[in-house]
């Protein structure tokens, strides 16, 4: 970056100085952004790049919160679907999101309904509750990482190259288990 | 840096990863000749439609290729398989090891390209990502990307 560290801002002269460089910084970017198409990374805008990042790893935190309520609600497949959860925990995580231990999950924005259902609650009901029958449940996950995997498709148009090919990587992975779910409920 | 100068860089960066994915397009259709020849009769049929596909993109990254004025690479006369293939499950394995690679080419693709070559790029990662686990069975978090692979496979592709 063209800029000079902060601690020169201290004195007078050198402040002008970063001021004019500063001045000169922004009309480089500007020139940059403007004549160039915007397949480089540094021609994108960053906040744009942030905000599908963020969002992304929002994505996958709901996501594995949905795997944990099909487990919880059916321990037959739960053996199958951990595998699957143990991706999307990846997926998260490379998007910059942070999981929980040991089946609780965090997101960013705090979801209004997570409460801790304690064991010998009668119905435990996690946030996203699980449809009844197994194959129902597997449909769900089914559906909702197909949905997923769309819009992550569409979304990386508009990124930088390496967040793009990341996506790109996540949703075909979304893709996969939208199948082995899908064979699974069979 | 002019920004002409960076267009062009980046055309250049386009080509090449298009021309990547060229040649692992002509090897997967010459695997999938392979493949066809020693599958079981129950698989054949999506053997034939995955090297269905295969044909159809290579045919498409050639116009591509065309259209940015380069000189699409041309297949090889015979590529070197990675592990003999005398039976039907050496052929599922070797159609799996053809899918990995082609989803690495085109997770590079996606890279560097924008726009609708980019688009075109991620379905073809989606589609070869679902047909690597149709015959492998076993999913991995990061299809196409090999540096995030728990497990490396350098020398895992058919190599003219």
């Amino acid at each position: 970056m063209p800029y000079p560290p902060p601690s020169r801002a201290l004195t007078g002269p050198r402040r002008r100085t970063l001021f004019a460089s500063a001045a000169g910084a922004a009309l480089l970017v500007g020139c940059s952004g403007g004549s160039g198409e915007s397949r480089e990374s540094s021609a994108g805008s960053p906040s744009l790049a942030e905000r599908v990042r963020a969002r992304a790893a929002r994505d996958s935190v709901g996501l594995v919160e949905r795997y944990d309520a099909a487990i919880a609600a059916h321990p037959a497949a739960a053996e199958r679907l951990r595998t699957l959860r143990a991706e999307v925990v990846r997926h998260a995580e490379a998007f910059g999101g942070t999981i929980g231990k040991s089946g609780a999950t965090t997101s960013t924005s705090p979801s209004p309904s997570a409460s801790p259902s304690p064991l010998s609650s009668p119905s435990p009901s996690p946030s996203p509750s699980s449809p009844a029958t197994e194959k129902d449940a597997l449909v769900e996950l089914a559906t909702a990482e197909r949905a997923l995997a769309d819009r992550r498709t569409a979304a990386l148009a508009d990124v930088p190259g390496e967040l793009a090919r990341l996506l790109a990587s996540v949703a075909a992975a979304g893709a996969v288990h939208a199948y082995l779910l899908t064979e699974g409920a069979r | 840096m002019s920004g002409k100068a960076d267009g062009k860089a980046s055309e250049q960066r386009e080509l090449k990863a298009l021309q990547e994915a060229l040649a692992a397009e002509h090897a997967a259709v010459y695997g999938y000749g392979v493949v066809g020849g020693r599958i079981r009769e129950g698989r054949r049929t999506e053997a034939r439609s995955a090297y269905d596909a295969h044909r159809a993109r290579r045919d498409a990254l050639t116009r591509e290729i065309r259209d940015l004025g380069g000189t699409p690479v041309a297949a090889a006369a015979a590529y070197a398989l990675p592990f003999p293939v005398p039976d039907s499950a050496a052929a599922v394995r070797l159609a799996a090891r053809l899918e990995d690679r082609v989803a690495g080419v085109y997770a590079d693709v996606v890279r560097a390209t924008a726009g609708e070559r980019r688009r075109s790029a991620a379905e073809a990662l989606r589609e070869a990502a679902v047909r690597a686990v149709r015959w492998s069975g076993e999913s991995v978090a990061f299809p196409g990307l090999a540096e995030r692979a728990a497990t490396g496979s350098a020398s895992a592709t058919p190599t003219a």
